[in-house]
């Protein structure tokens, strides 16, 4: 019996993954019974080529949800790290050089992010807002408002290259994934991400450097915000000022939706990963059934909803969370 | 109970996922071929002489009724423009007896998601495919997979860069445009006529800088503008195409200069926020505002005296161009390297002309 109910919970611990995987393979059994272009190789690499943007910006923004927080900065970050390459490159500098600059932005707004909230317990909704705003800000006076075109073909290989049959940002979304999810999962940083959002205090009065911590976990955040940056940038072989614009929203619906608790503690990289194929796979299939882009707006704004309601629902069902009592 | 609840939520979630699909079904077959003739454009002197330019560059004309699939890649139809062409592609489609599939970016600025809608469409099985590029990069890597399956693309509008084409790669197999400068530099120059002799304070409003028709109108406008001493160009600024931001400018634009004398907006949207905002500072009599496009609404705001003028290319036209454009590029026929389409000014004074125009 007591094994049982074991299980059971252990499948409740798995639940948004199950159901994730299911609705997955409900979608794509439809969309290929609606259209027959939905299941070809050159698809799929479509989708998996679409979703790698928001699966490198999400990973960061799990991390950054499992201590409780949020990160608004991302697009915007994303859009400065992508200007500052382009800046750079235009300057004369080599192509890995302006990458690394451009990623070196990024990482810097997440410390700056990291410190205020860490060091000031500001408010990370508060913090990160303001840095979306100034972020943007940097990136149109650098920019001057128009966007940067025309790249070298070595740093364009980053968006649309190939290796094999599959891009660049595929595999950097594969190798980061699972580079996240073993240091979420497996090590000390991991464990104290999960535990800031879980119980910030006990880290605190158990002699953890918890503020060091919160800010390495803003920067990473920043840091694959400025990989998505790079993955824009060169893509689209143009630098805008404007790129990555809500982006912050699709990777914090991916987040929730592949079931990281916003209320922290809780997370899973699998989920995240997951959740990015499937919007992904909407976008993508609610195109090729030529379904106007107002709908696809709508679509995913219900998906999110739903997903949030799913996050509410099991957070109640967890263990040690219990019922809501009246003095909460 | 709990687990109940989940349950619940599961099965609704699924529902709905398959309400969408089921939409879907629906939606694709709206495209067949019509039961009743296409409905005649009105016949309007004005609208035929339009045409006849633009199709004088294209003969000799291709086959027509083969029903040939073609796939139409827009900007955005969160723009009344964009939504105008997309009425008259189909009416185009109809009356030349091939079959079109209308697509577009969720909204004015993400590049991103265009070229993502443009993948899609590669994947299916158009024969040709018309675009029209929010930036001129960021279509390049769809092009290049359109080139690889043998789908001829077009570029009708706004253009793609060449350079970047052939870099990565990738070629266009026709083009189609209006010249923007021109559109530009027509309206700047009813507006300093319309200014007169002594001259005055004027301001460009910009779409998305970096853009196409933006950049190109700008350029016209601001050479007019710069070429004659009395006129005064004191701000250009980019409003992102979009109705709010325009009018926040306008508003700010008079704060600053209260006796400005005429705007020129990159399209009509912008425009009639203008012109909104000047009315409600009290401050729209004197001063002249300007778009591009003629939209059904900027028609409407002419005809009751609220906007100065337009520029205007027939829709119908231009999407019927585009649509024989790229029907010659897919049966194998010879196209020339650029088709041009003729423009009109229309203003308080000629707005009856223009009336049926479409």
């Amino acid at each position: 019996m007591q094994q049982i109910k074991r299980w059971l919970w252990s499948w409740n611990e798995q639940f948004s993954q199950i159901l994730l995987g299911l609705i997955l393979i409900i979608m794509a059994v439809l969309l290929h019974h609606a259209s027959p272009f939905f299941m070809t190789w050159d698809n799929w690499r479509n989708i998996l080529d679409q979703s790698a943007l928001l699966v490198i910006v999400s990973l960061g923004m799990t991390f950054v949800i499992c201590t409780s927080g949020i990160d608004l900065s991302v697009g915007a970050i994303a859009a400065l790290s992508g200007v500052c390459m382009a800046l750079a490159m235009h300057a004369g500098l080599s192509v890995e050089l302006s990458i690394c600059l451009g990623l070196a932005a990024g990482a810097a707004v997440g410390v700056f992010n990291g410190l205020l909230i860490a060091k000031l317990n500001l408010s990370p909704f508060i913090v990160t807002l303001a840095a979306m705003s100034v972020t943007r800000g940097i990136a149109l006076i650098l920019t001057k408002g128009i966007p940067i075109y025309g790249f070298p073909v070595n740093f364009t290989w980053w968006g649309s290259g190939h290796i094999g049959s599959l891009n660049p940002p595929i595999l950097m979304a594969v190798l980061l994934g699972l580079l996240a999810a073993l240091v979420l999962n497996r090590t000390k940083l991991g464990y104290y991400t999960l535990a800031l959002g879980g119980n910030e205090e006990a880290l605190r009065r158990s002699g953890v450097a918890h503020k060091t911590y919160k800010t390495i976990v803003y920067t990473i955040s920043g840091l694959t915000a400025a990989v998505g940056g790079l993955v824009i940038t060169a893509r689209l072989n143009t630098a805008e000022p404007l790129a990555g614009w809500m982006l912050e929203l699709d990777a914090i619906a991916a987040v929730v939706l592949g079931g990281t608790d916003m209320k922290g503690g809780r997370g899973s990289i699998t989920g995240t990963i997951m959740a990015c194929l499937l919007l992904g796979m909407l976008r993508n299939g609610l195109t090729i059934l030529n379904i106007p882009s107002y709908y696809q707006q709508l679509t995913i704004g219900l998906i999110i909803l739903a997903a949030i309601i799913i996050s509410e629902l099991r957070l109640r069902n967890a263990p040690g969370h219990g019922t809501i009592t009246k003095e909460d | 109970m709990k687990r109940c609840k989940g349950l619940i939520t599961v099965l609704l979630l699924g529902a709905f996922l398959m309400s969408i699909v089921g939409c879907a079904g629906k939606t694709t077959t709206k495209q067949e071929p019509p039961a009743q003739a296409p409905k005649a454009p009105v016949a309007d002197s004005k609208v035929a002489e339009n045409e006849k330019i633009l199709m004088d560059q294209l003969q000799p004309l291709p086959k027509l009724q083969q029903g040939e699939k073609i796939g139409i890649l827009v900007i955005t139809l969160a723009n009344p423009y964009w939504v105008s062409l997309k009425d008259s592609y189909e009416r185009a489609a109809q009356e030349l007896g091939v079959t079109v599939e209308v697509m577009a970016a969720p909204t004015e600025n993400d590049a991103k998601s265009q070229l993502e809608t443009l993948q899609a469409m590669v994947a299916k099985d158009y024969k040709g495919l018309i675009v029209s590029p929010i930036e001129p990069f960021n279509l390049v890597p769809g092009v290049l997979a359109a080139n690889k399956k043998g789908i001829k693309v077009v570029n009708l509008g706004p253009g793609i860069n060449v350079d970047a084409l052939t870099q990565a790669g990738a070629h266009l197999d026709g083009r189609i445009t209006v010249n923007f400068e021109e559109q530009g530099e027509k309206a700047a120059q009813y507006i300093v006529e319309k200014i007169g002799k002594e001259g005055g304070k004027v301001a460009i409003i910009q779409g998305i800088p970096g853009a196409g028709q933006s950049e190109g109108r700008t350029t016209g406008a601001k050479r007019v503008f710069e070429s004659i001493p009395r006129i005064e160009l004191i701000s250009i600024q980019p409003a992102n195409w979009d109705r709010n931001t325009a009018y926040n400018i306008t508003t700010n634009l008079l704060q600053s200069n209260p006796d400005i004398k005429g705007i020129f907006c990159c399209n009509d949207v912008m425009a009639l926020a203008a012109t909104d905002a000047l009315t409600a500072a009290g401050k729209r009599d004197g001063r002249y505002v300007f778009g591009v496009d003629f939209t059904n609404e900027a028609k409407e705001a002419i005809q009751a005296g609220k906007l100065d003028g337009s520029i205007a290319y027939s829709m119908d036209a231009y999407a019927k161009a585009g649509i024989i454009l790229a029907l010659k590029t897919i049966q194998g026929m010879d196209v020339p390297k650029q088709v041009n389409s003729p423009l009109a000014v229309v203003t308080k004074e000629n707005i009856k002309e223009y009336e049926t125009w479409h």
